[in-house]
């Protein structure tokens, strides 16, 4: 029972945020939108490039999908409404979520397209750069909760949200999971200016539409995973408390859609510049001063 | 316009009998779902007025997610052939919808056709709307092909298997005459280049010897291979599968191991000392950021440019039939689209001045007018497709809104118009990474020449991106002065010169630089002309501008000099 | 739920969704197969026809940065079971971890005064 409400959960949020990715880009809100889009992707036809790499091409998006979807299944939307609350939850979305960079590597080298190939090379140096600012500021949530298991991080949270007890590993691990959901400013991948599309560019047909429903899941899961380390997943007042946990997860999702639309790409040397001069210092400081507090605070 | 809807067989997709209905819903939702690529460019559509997103068609940047071809104005004979291989390119059901020229001879009749305005544009996409609900599936569609999709000619000497051109003529290397040869599938470049990735499986496959039937390879010339210019003359094989992992059809007979250090010995190596693998890809024709009709070929080493060059396919040609003042003015503005005003008068005023016409301060006034809005229309146009290059996507949607609105704006208008564009160049200061982004990028080597408009002005301090983006929009203010002063625009029309003759000259300050033009007329009648612009010189910046560069700076770089592959002229 | 039924649902999952994307390709397919014409296959390159493989050693300029990523990859993976013992453990953990940190955070500052951290 909780595998079809938390799936049907996902779907929903999918499509509230393809509505209002449509918003975003056309300034209309056209609520048929997703479903239309998904049957025209459909009806077109799927075209394998010559002399592909037809196992790493058809995994890409396939693999893209099932980690998304993964990722999703272990964060909780209410206190018993999780699909599989692992024991450790936290270390098990880090997991789901490198194999992102796999999914986008093979669909850069499948095609055998010099635009997907460089775009996949291309997010291994965004892996690089955004991978730490993931996992330290989790491991930094974890501290405060004594446990992996994503239910008793999002408990410890009852009091006070991690985003006042640690404002420093909520930027962090705000700008990194955009990064990793490679959103603008870090579309490096897939950016229509320099690279025509990258990785997207040889996915036509049915291939295409799962690619483009797998990176939507992938927002959503990561704005979940966003609400569950630092918003307090599913606290808050009058609300029941799986209503709190979508509206956190939207409001995130959005709010990533919507800082890109107004920020131009940042270059990878840059990115990378930036995040291991300034962002594992910070993380480190941010790691060190919760274990002060931890310890401190009662 | 076509009387019926009605989608050419070469853009449907099978009709089954069995998922009959199935096919009809899906063809209502691709009806809904309209996405266009535009050739030669989302810049020219600007140029001309229409606002494609307006009609709820989506623009995409590549052909596989494209379902219109939208084709405006004329095309060029080498730009026919790269939309040929666009349309060959999209996946079925596609349809073109032409706007304001003739169907290249290359692509089947355009499914719709129709006149350059905004409301043309609606009605042709409502059209194809029909079109596509009803006939997205057809019951027999035939293939499409054409002759530029299949093997071409090209030329080689037989001493020098690196020296390849399209045209025949002779080797600039020993004077041989060159040799035609049969291109496409049989381009050894690339099998190269991928048989250098195998070597690394050397070591595992030591010993192994692989023969497959008549694919027999002599691999002693690998060794002294100039790696950039890469084609095998001599052999006459076929296309083999490189797939990444198995190597069926690979010879290793007279090979044996190779270690890594003799493999890549004579391979050209990288600022940092690595010998990497090399390839040529275009950023052609139609690349979503790049201005449409320029086509830039870069050698990438990694994500890093070696070398780059950039022409124009859509160039105009100085040569021509004499044709009559007014024919000459029409024609020389319908050539310039991203620039039809100052062309215009620019003809016009050498026609009135190889007349001996005075210059009517009222009529002077009117056209300075129309020529400054020009230039601030030209400017947001080059913002817009700033902003496709950076993903800045809110910088492309106003500055296209503006431009729209600039156009055709009266002079009360204009002065309205005024605080946007101050607010527009507020918020681009303060866009957060857009200094880190441009500052830096595309910096001109000391000692260029041939700098005309924007970019000379802005070389004075450090003459990079970002000096050239403030720049234009300093020019974009110092316009709306002008304007204030001078009156209302008036487009440039040329006055009743009867049948003089007469030698003239003018110089117009284009968006882009200055141009000039200067005509010999005869009765009436212009018997010769040269024309030099500002677009023909930085052309051949672009070569060193990218050198050395990663790829996004080379692209962002070759952006700011704001080429009009149009005012190129061949 | 044991982790293994746990798990055992994940795998599930995982099945469930490949098999949702399986009947989606057939649901494409059976509205017709794509037709083979030339020049079709061709990765899209901006209207020029480039049939050339693309395959070969790729130049990536952020090994520095991938050296550094591995040592900090292998740190990660001990700070998970320690960030759960931390509070019962006390101080002492905080000081063990924190020389660990102090060592890598060392050898980054070296990586990065030897121009590790930059494009190559």
């Amino acid at each position: 029972m909780n595998f079809a409400v938390v799936l049907l959960a996902l779907l929903g949020s999918v499509w509230v945020l393809a509505v209002v990715e449509g918003w975003t880009t056309t300034g209309h809100l056209r609520p048929a939108a997703p479903l239309l889009s998904g049957l025209a992707h459909l009806g077109r036809e799927s075209i394998v490039p010559r002399t592909p790499d037809r196992v790493f091409f058809e995994a890409a998006p396939v693999l893209l999908l099932i980690v998304a979807v993964l990722g999703a299944a272990v964060l909780p939307l209410a206190p018993t409404l999780v699909i599989a609350d692992l024991a450790t939850g936290a270390l098990f979305i880090n997991a789901a979520l490198a194999y992102v960079l796999v999914a986008l590597i093979m669909g850069g080298w499948g095609p055998n397209g010099a635009y997907a190939m460089i775009g996949g090379w291309r997010f291994l140096g965004q892996l690089i750069a955004y991978s730490m600012l993931i996992v330290m500021p989790i491991t930094a949530a974890a501290m405060r909760a004594e446990s992996l298991l994503n239910s008793a991080i999002v408990t410890s949270q009852a009091g006070l949200w991690n985003i006042v007890y640690q404002p420093l590993g909520f930027v962090l691990f705000f700008i990194a999971a955009t990064a990793l959901a490679f959103r603008s400013p870090f579309d490096l991948p897939t950016a229509a200016g320099e690279l025509a599309g990258g990785v997207e560019a040889e996915y036509t047909g049915a291939r295409l539409a799962v690619l483009r429903l797998a990176r939507l899941v992938l927002v959503i899961t990561l704005a979940s995973a966003t609400t569950v380390f630092y918003l307090g997943g599913w606290h808050g007042p009058l609300l029941p408390p799986w209503a709190w946990s979508l509206v956190k997860t939207l409001t995130v999702s959005s709010s990533m859609l919507l800082a890109g639309h107004h920020l131009p790409r940042i270059r990878e040397a840059d990115l990378l510049g930036w995040c291991w001069k300034l962002g594992i210092p910070l993380a480190l400081l941010n790691i060190f001063v919760v274990g002060l507090l931890v310890l401190v605070v009662p | 316009m076509t009387s019926d809807p009605v989608m050419t067989s070469t853009g449907a997709r099978q009709r089954q009998k069995r998922f009959a209905i199935l096919q009809k819903w899906i063809s209502r939702a691709l009806a809904h779902n309209l996405s266009c690529l535009i050739v030669p460019g989302p810049d020219v559509a600007l140029a001309h007025g229409l606002d494609v997103m307006a009609t709820g068609m989506r623009i995409t940047a590549t052909p596989r997610d494209a379902g219109v071809l939208l084709i405006i104005g004329e095309l060029s004979e080498k730009m026919s052939e790269a939309v040929t291989v666009l349309y060959a390119q999209m996946p079925r059901p596609r349809a073109i919808l032409l706007l304001g020229g003739q169907t290249p001879s290359s692509l089947p009749s355009a499914d719709v056709s129709a006149g350059l305005s905004q409301e043309a544009l609606t009605d042709a996409t409502e059209w194809l709307r029909r079109a596509l609900a009803e006939g997205a599936f057809a019951t027999s569609p035939e293939d499409f092909d054409a002759s530029v999709l299949h093997a071409r000619i090209e030329y080689v000497c037989p001493m020098h298997p690196e020296v390849v051109q399209d045209e025949p003529g002779s080797c600039p290397k020993c004077g041989m005459d060159l040799v035609a040869r049969e291109a496409g599938k049989d381009e050894c470049a690339g099998e190269t280049t991928a048989e250098h990735g195998h070597h690394h499986d050397h070591e595992h496959h030591h010993g192994h010897e692989h023969h497959h039937g008549d694919e027999h390879h002599a691999h002693d010339h690998h060794h002294s291979h100039d790696h950039e210019h890469h084609r095998c003359g001599a052999h006459g094989h076929s296309e083999h599968d490189h797939s990444g992992h198995d190597h069926a059809g690979h010879d290793h007979g007279a090979m044996g191991f190779m270690s890594m250090v003799e493999v890549t010995r004579d391979l050209p190596r990288s600022a940092d000392g690595l010998a990497m693998d090399w390839i040529e890809v275009p950023f052609g024709p139609v690349f979503p950021g790049l201005p449409g009709g320029l086509k830039l070929t870069l050698t990438l080493d990694g994500d890093g440019v070696t070398e780059g060059q950039a022409t124009s396919l859509v160039g105009m040609a100085t040569e021509g039939d004499e044709v009559d003042a007014g024919t000459f003015v029409e024609h020389l503005a319908s050539a310039m689209p991203l620039a039809p005003v100052s062309y215009r008068l620019l003809a016009c005023l050498a026609i009135e001045r190889a007349t001996g016409l005075e210059d009517d301060p009222a009529t002077a006034r009117a056209r300075a007018s129309a020529l400054e809005r020009e230039r601030i229309a030209s400017h947001l146009g080059w913002l817009a497709q700033l902003g496709r290059q950076l993903g800045f996507a809110w910088l492309t949607h106003r500055a296209s809104a503006l431009h729209l609105d600039i156009r055709h704006a009266s002079q009360p208008q204009l002065i309205e118009l005024g605080p946007a564009l101050q607010a527009l160049a507020t918020r681009l200061g303060r866009t957060p990474l857009l200094k880190a982004r441009l500052k830096g990028t595309g910096v001109l080597p000391a000692g260029s020449s041939g700098l005309r408009g924007p970019v000379a002005l802005a070389a004075d301090e450090a003459g990079d991106a970002w000096t050239r983006l403030w720049q234009r929009l300093a020019e974009i203010t110092a316009s709306l002065d002008v304007i204030k002063t001078t009156g209302e625009p008036e487009l440039p029309v040329l006055r009743n010169i009867g049948h003089v003759s007469g030698v003239g000259e003018a110089t117009v300050e284009t968006p882009r630089g200055l141009a000039q033009l200067s005509l010999k007329l005869e009765h009436g009648r212009i018997k010769s002309y040269t024309l030099d612009t500002a677009c023909s010189h930085h052309i051949g910046l672009v070569a060193k501008l990218v050198e050395g560069r990663e790829l996004g700076d080379a692209l962002v770089a070759v952006g700011s000099l704001d080429l009009s592959p149009w005012e190129v002229i061949s | 739920m044991s982790a293994l039924e746990q798990y055992g649902l994940l795998l599930g999952l995982v099945i469930g969704t490949g098999g949702v994307v399986l009947g989606l390709y057939g649901l494409a397919r059976a509205l017709g197969p794509t037709r083979r014409e030339p020049g079709k296959d061709v990765p899209a390159s901006s209207g020029v026809l480039s049939r050339d493989p693309v395959w070969g050693r790729y130049h990536a300029r952020y090994y520095g940065y991938a050296l550094l990523f591995l040592a900090f990859d292998m740190e990660m993976a001990f700070m998970y079971p320690w960030a759960v013992v931390y509070k019962e453990v006390g101080l002492v953990a905080l000081l063990d971890m924190g020389v660990f940190l102090a060592i890598l955070f060392l050898g980054l500052l070296y990586g990065w005064s030897q121009g590790a951290l930059r494009r190559q």
